[in-house]
């Protein structure tokens, strides 16, 4: 067994995992962070996304071991049931997504875009999002709400407030 | 003497309640949580519904991640179940060994088809093994399943299953599979459902054509790929009442199955039906809930199945695959005289819903359009692949996929626009369909005429 100590979501976490424990079941088994989901356990669907150390990947395919002492972020670090990121508002306003399975993994992944590239192209948030799939076909949505973030933000920085 | 509570304490409390948890859900939903719409529309009167923009009511808990599917759901104690599933596409099982199995680190119960109560289920004819005994006739065919402490356990727990098979010739093609001489896959011919739908007389309406378009089409195998893979939880009440949590979209007939392969009465099951990570038709009848029951009620503990990505291929249902062989007679004109289809269902290696899926594909098969004489035949055939069954559409896709193409291949061939000869046979209001049915607020031709305009399908009017 190996110990694992991590800051997640802005708290120190810590487990005992055995050493082919993925970072995907010790969110959810020992930590109780269910948010990421278990989709193809292959890393294609990108339903269990989540940042280390701001870059995302796919916690089904990184092992517990390899996040110590490293900061990883979960849909739960990003807003509250009452307090949404804003990503999280663009999406509720869009209605972005269907059975919503893929949304934890897809907002991940948008977030670990804007925080690299605030205002990125329609191909960039395409390229981005290349690694989480959507069943209920519900794209067109989810890169609307970030082009119209985008396109918010932009007027928010050319007009003085 | 009653506690005195201070007023300092009440005030802790009042605010412990309001405190909004961190990633939990709150006991009552907010006000900012966005809320279904009331319908209550006036009789006679359209409702606004068309054209608005709706915010899901369940939004919210997706994009926080807070949604709670299946496999967000555990319970103290609980086991997690793998299944062994078949190493030949069609064999005889000669002998199912789990000895070894007992001895492995984490197991704390087995089970094999000759425990299950009645060890057979189906949408419409009960030909499948919940787990096979002494055939397999496919890949998916689960033959043990193992409960463990945790899933990796029960995962190298199936190593140690011992099982002697005889191949046995198999059989992929569906049209091989209706030779005579085929391999049979059940007890019973390999065609065990069709529909024949007869509209005129399709001979004379061939002699009467100008015209006689031939061709095949045929579609493949789809399977439905919800991100969420099908999953099962049960537990026993201590009263002796099954609990079951299941991805499953039918739960009325699901809890009638379960009940069936348990042999319990249906009063003493109840079936939870989880929010689900989409289905498309996958997810309509059971399949791990009698193993998760059985196994609940031998380990005395909760147990949960959830599907690998290769099971929700392999062990699952999926689209079935059609052969089409259309013929359509027609004038010079481009009017259709007679239309003959037949269709031959891939059913896979159990019944599962073939019989209604080779039903609406034949009522659907001549198309939209109006044709004095039709003849379908639909045949669903046994072979030794994954099961098909449910799937948006039953069967409807397929045979749109034929008709809609040779219409494409008549209108070229004669030179015309592929939208006039739709609109030259398009059903009309009070068109008789192939079943007989006469058809009441009839909008094709209206609808075809706006997607052409839409679309800018061609210059100048429309």
């Amino acid at each position: 067994m190996h110990q694992v100590e991590a800051t997640v979501n802005g708290a120190t976490r810590r487990a005992e995992v055995s050493p082919e424990t993925t970072l995907l079941s010790t969110l959810r088994d020992s930590w109780g962070l269910t948010g990421s989901k278990l989709g193809c356990d292959v890393g294609d669907c990108g339903a269990c996304t989540v940042l280390v150390d701001g870059l995302s990947v796919n916690s089904c395919l990184l092992l517990a071991v390899q996040v110590n002492g490293r900061e990883v972020v979960t849909i739960e670090g990003l807003g509250g049931f009452e307090y949404l990121h804003r990503l999280q508002t663009a999406f509720e306003r869009l209605s972005s997504f269907q059975c919503g399975f893929c949304a934890p993994g897809m907002i991940i992944s948008a977030k670990a875009l804007l925080d690299e590239n605030p205002a990125p192209t329609e191909p960039e948030i395409r390229e981005a999002l290349a690694g989480n799939l959507c069943r209920c076909t519900g794209y067109t949505k989810v890169i609307d709400a970030i082009t119209e973030i985008c396109r918010d933000r932009a007027v928010a920085v050319e007009a003085p407030a | 003497m009653p506690r005195k509570v201070t007023e300092e304490k009440q005030a802790e409390a009042q605010q412990l309640l309001e405190a909004p948890p961190a990633t939990h859900l709150p006991a009552v939903a907010p006000d900012s949580l966005p809320k279904a719409p009331a319908l209550t529309p006036e009789v006679n009167k359209q409702t606004p519904a068309v054209g608005q923009r709706v915010t899901r009511p369940d939004i919210r808990t997706h994009i926080t991640g807070t949604t709670r599917y299946i496999d967000d759901l555990s319970f103290p104690g609980m086991l997690h179940v793998k299944i062994l599933r078949s190493a030949h596409a069609h064999a005889r099982i000669l002998s199912i060994n789990v000895d070894a199995l007992h001895k492995m680190p984490g197991v704390v119960a087995t089970l094999t088809g000759e425990e299950v109560p009645v060890n057979s289920f189906g949408s419409t004819y009960q030909d499948q093994p919940v787990l096979a005994v002494d055939r397999v006739r496919h890949r998916g065919d689960g033959i043990v399943a193992v409960a463990a402490e945790t899933e990796q356990q029960a995962l190298e727990a199936l190593d140690a299953v011992k099982v002697d098979y005889e191949p046995l010739p198999a059989v992929f093609d569906p049209l091989e599979a209706m030779d005579p001489d085929a391999p049979k896959i059940h007890r019973i011919d390999n065609v065990y459902a069709s529909k024949v739908i007869m509209r005129g007389d399709v001979d004379r309406g061939f002699e009467e054509s100008d015209q006689i378009f031939e061709r095949r089409y045929t579609t493949p195998m789809i399977e439905h790929v919800p991100l969420e893979p099908f999953a099962a939880i049960a537990l026993w009440e201590p009263d002796g009442q099954l609990h079951v949590y299941s991805t499953n979209g039918r739960i009325t007939l699901g809890r009638a199955d379960l009940a069936r392969t348990l042999s319990l009465p249906m009063n003493r099951i109840r079936l939870t039906a989880t929010i689900i990570g989409g289905n498309f038709g996958g997810k309509n009848e059971i399949r791990t809930e009698p193993i998760v029951a059985l196994l609940a009620k031998k380990s005395g503990r909760p147990v949960k199945a959830v599907y690998t990505r290769q099971e929700e291929f392999i062990a699952s249902t999926t689209r079935h695959p059609l052969v089409m062989d259309y013929k359509t007679g027609i004038a010079n004109d481009g009017r259709l005289l007679a239309r003959s289809v037949k269709l031959v269902l891939d059913g896979g290696a159990y019944a599962s819903w073939s019989e209604t899926t080779v039903g609406k594909a034949a009522i659907l098969a001549a198309g939209p359009y109006r044709i004095p004489n039709v003849r379908v035949e639909g045949r669903a055939v046994y072979t030794n692949k994954t099961v098909t069954g449910a799937m948006r559409g039953f069967g409807a896709p397929q045979v749109a996929f034929a008709y809609e193409s040779q219409m494409d291949e008549i209108a070229y061939s004669l030179g015309i626009d592929p939208l006039e000869i739709r609109l030259l046979n398009g059903f009309e209001e009070g068109s008789i369909s192939p079943t007989g049915q006469v058809l009441q607020a009839v909008a094709l031709k209206e609808t075809l005429l706006m997607a052409a305009k839409r679309s800018r399908w061609r210059e100048g009017d429309l």
